[in-house]
């Protein structure tokens, strides 16, 4: 967890940056440094999931030295902000669990399938887990990515007719065209 | 045996009184146009001084400041476009219009995260970094900047400079005036050193009613030139992002 505080941006020791502001236009700058800061620290963290009813365990939306907390509820706002751009994801109806994709699904498949392309792996079958945890993906960023989101990204190259899934119970992979 | 004052001793005193008064204002023309030539002469000096020392004028900041104090004093001013023609060779207008347009831009440059407000202090320290590095361009003075950020008032009510005490100054640099007591509320601000205040802050230190400090404040924030803090455990909070030094210190977001 990055806690220290060279790595945060001014706003996050600005404690009204922690209270939805009421004037329109410094609004409008808020959410849009929230919408920025959210993604930095998922990608730092490699989060991909934000339960909004524990956020604030995390020092993202709750800063302990000050002791200001993001409500819930401006949470929830926010990451529907950034659900518009294709940037999260509600997972329920209640809006609590949230993933976050500071890629796009879009820019994750084109990334995956670069590094297909790059190890001539078209053709072959992999494993998520080989795709996600494996030692050849090990530099890369999408290393490490919860199978979820990994599912989610793998179905818009599908689309695409890049690749094509094989979910069973047993064995979950994939086979790239 | 003393006379009396006939007819004939009135219309001498009224004819003496005449002279007088025709002698007075003689006098008084004469000196006038004496003045008026000595004041001449001291502006053609002046102006002579400029072109010899327009050099130095541009580059030392203490000799400039003396050197519009002087013209001050006669009620010269250099930037002023009566003598446009004179002064503008001299490229002293020029120094202060190259400065003006610099301070606009680093205005523009931090509007976004300050909501049009910046302290002297720091609209000079950006200024000069981006300036360049001879020494003609660093060294630009509290003073300079007054000035020249003054004449900007001809744009409009665009660009101001807000005395907030102590010799500090602010430059707003966004449309609509600060009243007094906006200003006040930015003095007080700056002297909590915390780049915050509230209303009972505010009652406290100039006396205000509960109505005015409220009504100053939410000023603020409807200028996007405060922000709210709704968490603090005693009462509602206005932060000024221009005062709060972690924003100003930041360069990018």
């Amino acid at each position: 967890m990055s806690t220290s505080t060279s790595e945060w941006p001014w706003q996050y020791h600005f404690p009204p940056f922690f209270t939805l502001q009421p004037h329109p236009e410094t609004r409008a700058k808020q959410v849009s440094a929230w919408k920025s800061l959210i993604l930095d620290y998922c990608q730092k963290n490699k989060l991909y999931i934000v339960d909004v009813r524990e956020a604030h365990q995390l020092p993202l939306f709750h800063n302990t030295t000050m002791n200001r907390k993001l409500d819930p509820s401006v949470i929830v706002s926010i990451l529907s902000e950034l659900a518009k751009t294709g940037n999260a994801a509600a997972l329920d109806k209640a809006k609590n669990r949230w993933e976050i994709y500071w890629h796009t699904l879009e820019e994750w498949a084109s990334m995956i399938y670069d590094h297909i392309c790059e190890l001539g792996m078209q053709n072959s079958v992999l494993t998520l887990f080989e795709l996600s945890q494996g030692d050849d993906v090990q530099s890369k960023e999408f290393s490490g990515m919860q199978t979820d989101v990994l599912v989610k990204v793998l179905r818009v190259l599908e689309n695409e007719r890049k690749c094509e899934l094989i979910l069973s119970d047993e064995e979950q992979g994939v086979k790239f065209f | 045996m003393r006379r009396r004052a006939g007819l004939g001793a009135i219309q001498k005193h009224k004819l003496e009184q005449e002279k007088y008064k025709d002698k007075g204002s003689e006098i008084q023309e004469n000196l006038f146009e004496q003045m008026t030539k000595q004041l001449g002469v001291l502006e053609e000096n002046l102006e002579e001084f400029a072109t010899k020392h327009k050099n130095k004028i541009r580059k030392n900041p203490e000799f400039r400041r003396q050197f519009q104090e002087m013209c001050a004093s006669i009620g010269v001013d250099p930037l002023s476009s009566g003598k446009q023609g004179f002064w503008s060779v001299l490229g002293i207008g020029d120094f202060y219009y190259e400065l003006a347009v610099q301070i606009v831009e680093v205005c523009l440059a931090t509007n976004y995260k300050t909501g049009g407000l910046i302290s002297l202090d720091e609209l000079r320290t950006r200024l000069i970094k981006a300036r360049g590095k001879g020494k003609q361009h660093q060294e630009i003075t509290q003073d300079d900047l007054i000035r020249a950020a003054q004449k900007l008032k001809i744009l409009g009510s665009g660009f101001m400079v807000v005395p907030v005490g102590k010799g500090q100054y602010m430059v707003q640099s966004i449309p609509g005036e600060l009243s007094m007591d906006h200003t006040a509320v930015l003095q007080q601000a700056t002297q909590s050193n915390q780049a915050f205040v509230s209303v009972s802050y505010l009652k406290r230190e100039l006396g205000w009613e509960d109505e005015r400090a409220r009504k100053a404040l939410d000023h603020m924030v409807d200028q996007g030139l405060a922000w709210v803090d709704l968490q603090s455990p005693k009462e509602k909070l206005y932060y000024f992002p221009s005062l709060f030094n972690a924003c100003i210190d930041s360069t990018i977001s």
